[in-house]
């Protein structure tokens, strides 16, 4: 490609970008030790801003029917791994891999409490940019439910899509030989009927709630849609618009 | 030379019983409670040495002095203590922080009982 031709592209901007490339592109040169923890410090605002409000669209009505999502209670979880438990079996997840997983911060200067958990998951972006690297489209975006899928027979394990996830939510499944990630339990679960994730039903002190946003009686939906509590996201900055919220108390 | 020899002896078992009369020391240390879910700490050391509560606070009235007792009886769950057993008769909100507050100042999880066993490290701080 010429140079000129170059100079005809759109540009795309660099909201799409994934998050590393991004903040190399920006030469934020600090270290962020623990991924996800560098994430929630920036994070701490209201998620109907942050995630949806930047474009009005979203907060109107949410693109798909059902419109899955999960709010995480931080402060309730007890790093019990129960979840995780029902997760790797529920979705035969090997011992070296996981789809869920739990963080750990520690603050010893803190008052009261200087010990904070932290479930992590795929966050089912409405922009995900692992859909968007994969050259295979072996990950996509379901148009009934808005999961981000993997179809293992498509994928040729380039990784491109571990490296594009700014919640470092996928891992290479060597009995697959292909990618794997949580799907909200929708091939174990929810397209047999089931109401609930494994997570989230395992879960002794309700901190996952699985829901569908495009409800307004649902309880996802009514906590992310008011003021009075805050919300909030992981690593708005990556700017993939999540579906998966966090709240305390 | 008797007297020698008494005075040795009886150094001798003030050396290997001396440490038995120092108070408050002997406790059962850290306790890390498995069921019903794992990782719950309760340290012996912040209970009796910090916070000075004697060992018939909670002995046997609460806590059987054996290890692993209560863990073994069906009601020793988070509804129970709010009902104020178990640790609940303190951590109520009054005398202590209540039991349904701060999960995880007495929760370290499956990390902490990891670490506990030396499975793992340390967690590293986060930064401020």
């Amino acid at each position: 490609m010429t140079a000129l031709k170059f100079d005809n592209l759109k540009n795309e901007g660099i909201e799409n970008l994934p998050d590393r490339q991004r903040r190399n592109f920006l030469k934020l040169g600090f270290a962020i030790t623990g991924v996800f923890a560098g994430g929630t410090i920036l994070a701490v605002t209201s998620s109907v801003r942050r995630s949806f409000a930047s474009s009005g669209d979203f907060l109107a009505q949410y693109p798909y029917k059902p419109h899955y999502g999960m709010l995480i209670r931080q402060d309730r979880c007890i790093d019990c791994e129960r979840c995780k438990q029902a997760c790797a079996k529920t979705n035969h997840v090997p011992a070296y891999g996981y789809r869920t997983d739990i963080l750990e911060r520690v603050r010893p200067d803190a008052e009261g409490q200087q010990r904070e958990f932290i479930p992590v998951l795929c966050n089912h972006c409405n922009l995900p940019q692992c859909v968007r690297v994969c050259p295979t489209r072996a990950t996509y975006k379901d148009r009934r439910n808005g999961i981000v899928m993997m179809n293992p027979k498509k994928c040729i394990g380039c990784l491109t899509c571990q490296m594009a996830c700014p919640y470092n939510a996928r891992y290479f499944n060597e009995e697959k030989m292909a990618v794997d990630k949580c799907d909200f339990c929708w091939e174990a679960r929810l397209d047999r009927g089931g109401k609930l994730t494994a997570c989230a039903a395992a879960c002794p002190a309700q901190a996952r709630i699985f829901g569908d946003l495009s409800r307004d009686d649902d309880p996802v939906h009514r906590v992310v849609h008011q003021i009075g509590r805050t919300v909030w996201v992981l690593r708005p900055e990556a700017g993939t618009k999540p579906n998966v919220f966090y709240t305390r108390g | 030379m008797r007297l020698f020899f008494i005075c040795l002896i009886c150094g001798l078992v003030l050396l290997i019983a001396g440490p038995g009369f120092a108070e408050d020391v002997d406790h059962g240390g850290d306790i890390h409670f498995k069921q019903p879910v794992v990782g719950v700490l309760f340290s012996h050391t912040l209970h009796v040495e910090e916070l000075g509560l004697e060992c018939d606070s909670c002995h046997e009235g609460l806590f059987a002095y054996e290890a692993g007792t209560a863990e073994a009886k069906d009601d020793f769950t988070m509804k129970s203590l709010a009902e104020g057993n178990y640790c609940g008769a303190c951590h109520d909100g009054s005398t202590a922080f209540s039991s349904e507050t701060r999960c995880a100042v007495c929760h370290e999880g499956v990390k902490g009982y990891k670490r506990a066993l030396g499975l793992i490290n340390a967690p590293e701080h986060d930064r401020k």
